[in-house]
């Protein structure tokens, strides 16, 4: 039972990082290729938070989408600067920067080692989160507020400017739309729902190491977002649940780990390339990316 | 001991440019951010590992067989992925996920069959030479060789030949191209070939030097891709300018640092020109679409 539990963790962090990468991707037309590395910061951010101070959960979630947002600022100001292909090239730059840093600031994030050892968030400052169970719920409901956030996002006059960017950046900007300040916001606000799965996942696994925000994960992110559809919420919420839930099917077949693990990785390129060619908008989505 | 970082760094940045080249060539014609190069990549070193070592076939020949078994997948990925996917007015950032994918479904394969760990094609201890105080490796004599000819013989044929105008001509304008009556489709192919030349030449050279694993295409693609970009996209002569800049600097970066904070040092110099000199070091400015 715990498994099951433990799947449904894991894709309740994958919704808010799918949905996350939806903001900017789907509904900006801006791809970015660094949606893992706002988890990474914001599961070392959090991390230090609730090893030093142990935050309790209202103040450790407002730490971390702060501060994760503000390092979405140096994405943003890239995605001014630089279009298409280059701004692509540049938010894998970010990405692997970030990497880098983890990786290699050994005094400050421990590099290879991980940090082990990291205490559950306490809600309301004494009732410590521990075992399956707990982080179960906590990571529903905020999957739960990311998807409520993202559907209302959707029509709000703000989700409407940034569709309206999407369509003809020039035309909303001759309505008197601020676009860059739009832009920032969609980027803040991914950023920050990305934090925050990433301080959920270092509390649950209450162990984190550079390797869990790779390029590749980034990658990862983005292929679910695409084979379930870019542009409103029930895409790349079924791509969450496609990523998550095949390898466990997979895993019923009984093939060995090493060869499953690349299996899996063939199912989702295919997938991708299939998706791509004959629904470009994703299985389940509403936009085909310009 | 300086000298030899510059120099050891020269012969990285001759290979970035041969790989940069691969990218460009398709880049510059196709406009397609073409991501499953890492997959070609990966593919050529396999193939070259699996033909020499496997098979026990002569180095030289192992590596021309590889060669053209790359430029077969190369011509694949055209023909396979990036045509249809034209031919339904995919846009470029579609097929750039599309490209995703296909590099994901190569990697993936390859480990698969091959196994994740990492192979070694020569396994002798190989004679240096010396001159002065350099000293230069068999294998980095070899890749100083094979890039030096394949450099040459490309810059050569695009600026004096027929076929280079017509890829040049590509580059620049596509829709004129095909109006003036020739086959972009068949251009295409031939650019791709090409292109899969260019990555297995790279491959083939490198991983005899430091042997190979699934996963270090995309790094090197990246490296290349940033070649690209400091030299100036949108010209092929240019990638060996930026594949030399970005070998000598990460050569230094070696030097004055550590080896782990490459990467860092890649993308802060690739930040640095996009938002400072976006053109390149001898591009030109394009037209963003």
């Amino acid at each position: 039972m715990e498994y099951v539990f433990h799947i449904a963790i894991m894709l309740n962090i994958y919704i808010m990082l799918v949905l996350s990468a939806n903001l900017t991707t789907g509904m900006a037309n801006l791809l970015t290729m660094c949606q893992a590395a706002f988890y990474g910061i914001g599961a070392y951010i959090g991390t230090f938070f609730l090893m030093q101070f142990h935050c309790p959960l209202v103040v450790i979630i407002a730490v971390v989408s702060l501060v994760t947002g503000l390092f979405s600022f140096v994405v943003s100001y890239a995605s001014v600067k630089l279009k298409g292909d280059y701004f692509v090239l540049a938010s894998m730059g970010f990405q692997l920067i970030v990497y880098t840093i983890l990786y290699n600031w050994i005094p400050v994030t421990r590099g290879p080692y991980g940090i082990p050892g990291i205490p559950g968030i306490r809600l309301f400052g004494i009732w410590e989160l521990s075992g399956v169970y707990a982080y179960f719920a906590l990571s529903l409901v905020l999957a739960v507020v990311a998807i409520l956030l993202f559907n209302n996002l959707h029509d709000s006059p703000y989700g409407r400017t940034l569709r309206a960017i999407k369509a003809d950046e020039l035309m909303v900007q001759s309505m008197g739309r601020n676009t860059l300040a739009a832009k920032a916001w969609a980027f803040f606000i991914s950023a920050a729902v990305a934090g925050v799965a990433g301080v959920v996942y270092a509390a649950y696994v209450s162990y984190i190491d550079p390797t869990s925000f790779t390029l590749n994960e980034s990658i990862f992110i983005i292929s679910a977002l695409f084979i379930g559809g870019i542009g409103n919420v029930k895409g790349p919420v079924f791509g969450a649940l496609f990523v998550v839930l095949l390898p466990e099917l997979l895993r019923f077949v009984g093939l060995p780990d090493a060869v499953a693990a690349n299996l899996r990785q063939v199912i989702y390129g295919l997938s991708l390339i299939l998706v791509v060619y004959f629904r470009p908008q994703g299985l389940f989505g509403k936009m085909v990316l310009k | 001991m300086f000298a030899q970082f510059i120099v050891n760094g020269l012969i990285t940045g001759l290979l970035y440019s041969l790989l940069a080249i691969g990218f460009a060539l398709v880049y510059n014609t196709t406009r397609i951010f073409h991501i499953a190069a890492a997959g070609i990549y990966v593919f050529a070193a396999y193939a070259f590992w699996w033909l020499a070592v496997k098979c026990g076939i002569p180095l030289l020949l192992a590596a021309i067989l590889a060669i053209a078994l790359t430029m077969g997948l190369s011509l694949f990925s055209e023909v396979g992925v990036y045509r249809p996917l034209r031919g339904k007015k995919s846009s470029l950032s579609v097929t750039m996920i599309a490209s995703i994918g296909l590099m994901t479904v190569i990697v993936n394969l390859i480990a698969m069959v091959f196994g994740n760990e990492t192979k070694v094609v020569e396994t002798a201890i190989l004679k240096t030479y010396s001159l002065g105080n350099l000293i230069i490796t068999t294998p980095q004599l070899y890749q100083i060789i094979v890039s030096v000819v394949a450099i040459t013989a490309f810059l050569i044929l695009l600026g004096r030949t027929r076929l280079g105008l017509r890829v040049r001509a590509l580059s620049a304008d596509e829709s004129l191209f095909e109006s003036l009556g020739y086959d972009k489709q068949r251009a295409f192919s031939l650019v791709f070939l090409a292109s899969g030349l260019f990555i297995g030449l790279a491959s083939c050279a490198l991983v005899y030097d430091v042997g190979l694993d699934p996963n270090m295409g995309m790094t090197v693609l990246i490296n290349a891709m940033v070649a690209m970009i400091i030299g100036g996209a949108g010209r092929f002569g240019t990638c060996v300018a930026g594949g030399l800049l970005l070998g000598v600097l990460q050569s230094l970066t070696v030097y004055c640092f550590a080896s782990n904070w490459q990467n860092a040092i890649t993308f802060a110099l690739l930040l640095g020109f996009l938002f400072l000199r976006p053109q390149g070091i001898a591009g030109y400015k394009q037209r963003v679409v």
